[in-house]
């Protein structure tokens, strides 16, 4: 039947491109290919965020007034409204967990160097943006938790030195946390960042669909060296697909079971006027920077410390972007044990300061 | 009078010599000559009348001046003059005359009816009934007359919230005296012990008091609520719970019906308390213990103190349940089960459990129980609605669970296939 | 039986071929079901219409007779709807300003009465006597529908 459908399209629109490119693309297999799957199990999960989400849009009301209100709704009156938000919820810590496993894969096995620096440019700024859709998402509920990490959040935005403020009120769409920061982030969750992702995602996929798949620099060099021969191929249909579709569905499965043993919970509706209940703290993937931040004496040699604290990261953030231009050796092919330890290093540093944040009073 | 003349006369003489143009720069309304004078005085027991008249005082902005009250003769301009008491001039009343000065006006009901046609006119008449009047009456001139809680000038409505006599405001203005006991020294109860001074400090730690100044409620009552305006006594042996009823209506009803309303003389205050009226709980209800009721009931053999058990026994067992099916309604509502008719119904609970607390003050058991058996009803309902909730609950999670079983067996198919395929590609 | 084993074993390949990608169909048909199955009941629209913040039904216009009220829910607390001897029809918070009990309505005086110490409201929601500090919290009555089969919805001023 499929090949029916395929057959009347090629008729018209001349698939024969796209037919040729899919038999003979390929997949190089070598002991580190196993990383390859991360990517697309991100995309997968960030297809699941979008249908889930547009979903949940359905009922979801973005005002102070009846955000909390209208998920308890969903939640307790719409038939399965319950599944679809678990889901949604669930699958959003694990896109941004994959997001970070496949950046890590890439920074460690160098797949940024020449010639696919676009593709890392892409890819930094999609983190960015998976990181601004939890963000913002994670507020919309309205509950207390939700409520105060974000006055946290973005309070921290209000220390960046000279534009800092704001930035503060550009995001809190006002000088506190209301509903119309609710009004503003609903905007942000819901257009203007799925907007800004797909255009990257497009771009990122082309690129590697273009390019093919990076190998391992180790394996590069030894094949120069002539140690190793020509790598062996997989077909990219349907071998490789049918491996990654395998991928997804243990994704899909992981998810169904979180939601099923872990319901993410409705919490108190937030209520401005109250105390920050104690030990108030961010999501787990903003708990290692808002841990240090914390950590930070709040005067360092004159200046305040927490504005250094977020200039250091804005810092680190740019240096990450211009990774592929600043690692030449890696370009080159030759070894780059800097930018590994350095790569070791964030690992670490991110593991056990989330850690850390997670069990500090 | 003399004394004060003394006093005067030097600054008249004064006021003569250096500002002569005094006499000449009279106002052109009715001449009142008390205040330009008065006002000036160096002695603050004669200044101060004058300040207080020219600011806030009804009477003044009602078109009444000093003379209206002292007699004498506004439009003199020297002392003789106008103290003349051939013109009406009876100085500063006091005791039985200023009751007498206050109510020439204040007990005219023809007069009352220009100024204020629903304001009494017999508040001269209850005031002779009062304790304060008749200890008047008997020569004891410490006592309270009109000016010491509504103050002789610079008076205001009792309905302004600046006023000694405000709602808010009572309570200290009685306590001026009755906290003070060098004041009470004097008076005696009637077995010869002093009267308490206690009573403000009291009233302080009571609900009424939090309700009057922190509830905003005007309605609540403070003193002359529960002993009368003007003929302020202490309601009588029998008349307490008449007192308390005026706003506790149920409770009177049926503490009235009681074994308790013939024994008890000092009726709800006996467990309640007259001036520290605190919040009441359960706990006050038994035979052991801190209870009230422990104070004469104790013992299995006290039918007393077995009706206080019972009750008490009860009350804690509904509260109870209001408080596990709360919790256990709030647990399922935070995982996602629609619960607003239980909490509906847990509503009703609370409020059986609040008809039940006043039952108990009928005294008998068999009366508390149904409304106890209702609520209790009620918790049963919503335990079970929870219970439902929380199967749901555990339904979604099978569910979930088979869902998953799913996947995994075709995620383990898929690896299989994947396995064929690679083998068909290599051979 | 040593003739053409290669057939046999390609035969019995194929066989589990078939096997497994029939295994494999339904095993994406099923969940492909258990994904659409939820989804497409997720879409419809449930009974209660929208979440109750701003507002609630409080039942048909045409039960409600004149000189009679009854109680409605207001998202988890209690309402009452009155309607008086004018055919006027309004509607309050029931839950009585003093200690929360549910207010009743008295047809014999026309007043809002809590059964738990007396107090009384009028049917402007203000206090008349009792102990309650505050006036009832009065609501909005909105009629909506086809005429003759109203129904009364009730929101926040």
């Amino acid at each position: 039947m499929v090949k029916g459908v395929v057959d009347w399209l090629d008729e018209r629109l001349d698939l024969s491109d796209l037919k040729h490119f899919i038999a003979e693309k390929g997949v190089p297999i070598h002991t580190q290919e196993v990383w390859y799957y991360l990517g697309g199990m991100t995309m997968f999960l960030f297809g699941v965020q979008v249908f889930t989400g547009i979903l949940l849009l359905l009922y979801y009301r973005p005002s102070s007034a009846e955000a909390y209100e209208s998920v308890q709704f969903i939640v307790t009156q719409v038939k399965f409204g319950w599944l679809i938000r678990n889901v949604h919820s669930w699958s959003a810590n694990l896109l941004i967990a994959l997001a970070f496993a496949h950046f890590f894969s890439v920074f460690f096995l160098k797949s940024y160097r020449k010639p696919r620096e676009l593709t890392w440019l892409t890819g930094i700024l999609l983190l960015f943006l998976m990181l601004g859709f939890g963000f913002s998402g994670y507020l919309l509920p309205w509950n207390e938790l939700s409520f105060f990490a974000t006055k946290v959040g973005t309070g921290s935005a209000g220390a960046v030195p000279v534009v800092g403020h704001f930035m503060l009120r550009l995001l809190r769409s006002g000088d506190d946390v209301t509903g119309a920061t609710l009004s503003r982030f609903y905007g942000l969750h819901v257009a203007i960042l799925p907007a800004i992702t797909t255009a990257l995602v497009a771009g990122h996929l082309l690129l590697v669909q273009r390019q093919g798949m990076s190998v391992p620099p180790g394996i590069e060099r030894a094949q120069k060296a002539g140690k190793l021969g020509p790598l062996a191929q997989m077909k990219f249909f349907p071998n490789y697909i049918l491996r990654d579709v395998l991928a997804w569905y243990v994704v899909l499965a992981i998810v169904a079971a979180l939601a099923a043993f872990y319901p993410w919970e409705l919490g108190t509706k937030a209520d401005p006027f109250a105390v920050v209940p104690p030990g108030i703290r961010p999501e787990w993937y903003f708990l290692a920077v808002f841990y240090t931040l914390k950590l930070i004496p709040s005067h360092i040699m004159g200046f305040e410390g927490e504005q250094l604290g977020v200039v250091a990261f804005g810092i680190v953030a740019i240096v990450l972007v211009l990774v592929p231009f600043l690692d030449r050796r890696a370009s080159r092919g030759e070894r780059s044990p800097v930018f590994t330890v350095l790569a070791a290093l964030g690992l670490v540093y991110l593991v056990v300061f989330t850690i850390i944040g997670h069990y500090a009073k | 009078m003399s004394q004060i003349a003394r006093r005067c006369l030097p600054l008249i003489a004064a006021m003569a010599l250096f500002a002569p143009s005094q006499a000449t720069a009279q106002p052109a309304q009715a001449a009142n000559t008390c205040l330009t004078c008065h006002s000036t005085l160096a002695d603050t027991r004669l200044a101060t009348p004058a300040k207080l008249f020219s600011g806030t005082d009804i009477h003044r902005e009602r078109g009444f001046a000093c003379a209206d009250c002292h007699g004498g003769d506004p439009a003199a301009a020297e002392k003789a003059r106008a103290h003349d008491a051939a013109k009406g001039y009876k100085g500063a009343p006091r005791g039985q005359a200023q009751i007498t000065a206050c109510a020439r006006c204040h007990s005219d009901a023809d007069l009352m009816r220009r100024y204020a046609p629903k304001q009494r006119v017999d508040q001269a008449t209850e005031y002779a009934t009062s304790v304060h009047g008749k200890q008047l009456a008997a020569g004891h001139t410490n006592v309270a007359t009109c000016a010491s809680c509504h103050g002789p000038h610079g008076i205001r409505l009792v309905s302004d919230a600046k006023s000694p006599v405000f709602p808010t405001n009572v309570a200290a203005t009685c306590a001026a005296c009755h906290a003070d006991p060098r004041h009470m020294a004097e008076y005696k109860l009637a077995d010869g012990t002093p009267l308490p001074t206690t009573q403000f400090a009291d009233y302080k730690k009571s609900v009424h008091y939090a309700a009057l100044t922190k509830g905003n409620d005007l309605s609540a009552p403070t003193c002359n609520d529960c002993h009368g305006n003007h003929g302020a006594t202490p309601p009588g042996v029998g008349a307490v719970s008449n007192v308390c009823g005026t706003c506790h209506a149920v409770f009177a009803t049926k503490f009235q019906s009681s074994v308790h309303a013939q024994i008890f003389d000092k009726g709800c205050v006996e467990c309640h308390s007259n001036h520290a009226v605190l919040k009441p709980s359960d706990a006050m209800l038994g035979s052991t213990g801190h209870a009230v009721c422990a104070t004469c009931h104790s013992g299995a053999d006290d039918k007393g103190a077995v009706a206080a058990d019972t009750m008490h026994g009860q009350f804690e067992q509904l509260e109870a349940g209001i408080r596990r099916s709360g919790a256990l309604i709030g647990r399922v509502k935070n995982a996602g089960i629609e619960v607003s008719d239980q909490e509906l119904a847990l509503r009703e609970a609370s409020t059986k459990l609040t008809l039940a607390r006043t039952e108990m003050h009928g005294f008998v058991p068999a009366s508390v129980t149904p409304i106890i058996a209702d609520g209790a009803k009620i918790v049963e309902s919503v335990d079970a609605a929870g219970e439902k909730g929380a199967a749901e609950l555990r339904f979604r999670r099978r569910g979930l669970a088979i869902s998953l079983g799913a996947i995994l067996l075709l995620v383990v198919a898929l690896g299989l296939k994947v396995r064929q395929i690679d083998r068909r590609s290599h051979s | 039986m040593n003739e053409d084993p290669i057939p046999t074993r390609a035969a019995a390949a194929f066989d589990r071929r078939r096997f497994l990608d029939a295994l494999l169909a339904v095993g994406f048909v099923s969940t492909a079901v258990a994904i659409a199955y939820p989804v497409s009941q997720f879409l419809i629209p449930p009974a209660s219409g929208e979440p109750a913040t701003a507002s609630a039904s409080a039942g048909k216009a045409a039960a409600l007779k004149p000189n009679s009220a009854h109680i409605f829910k207001f998202g988890s607390r209690p309402g009452i709807v009155v309607r008086t001897t004018d055919g006027d029809v309004r509607a309050f918070s029931a839950v009585c300003t003093h200690l929360d009990c549910t207010v009743q309505y008295k047809p014999d005086t026309t007043q809002l009465w809590c059964a738990c110490h007396n107090g009384t409201y009028d049917l402007g929601g203000n206090v008349v006597s009792g102990p309650p500090p505050r006036a009832l919290e009065t609501f909005v009555v909105n009629l909506r529908g086809e005429p003759g089969d109203e129904e009364i919805v009730v929101s926040r001023a």
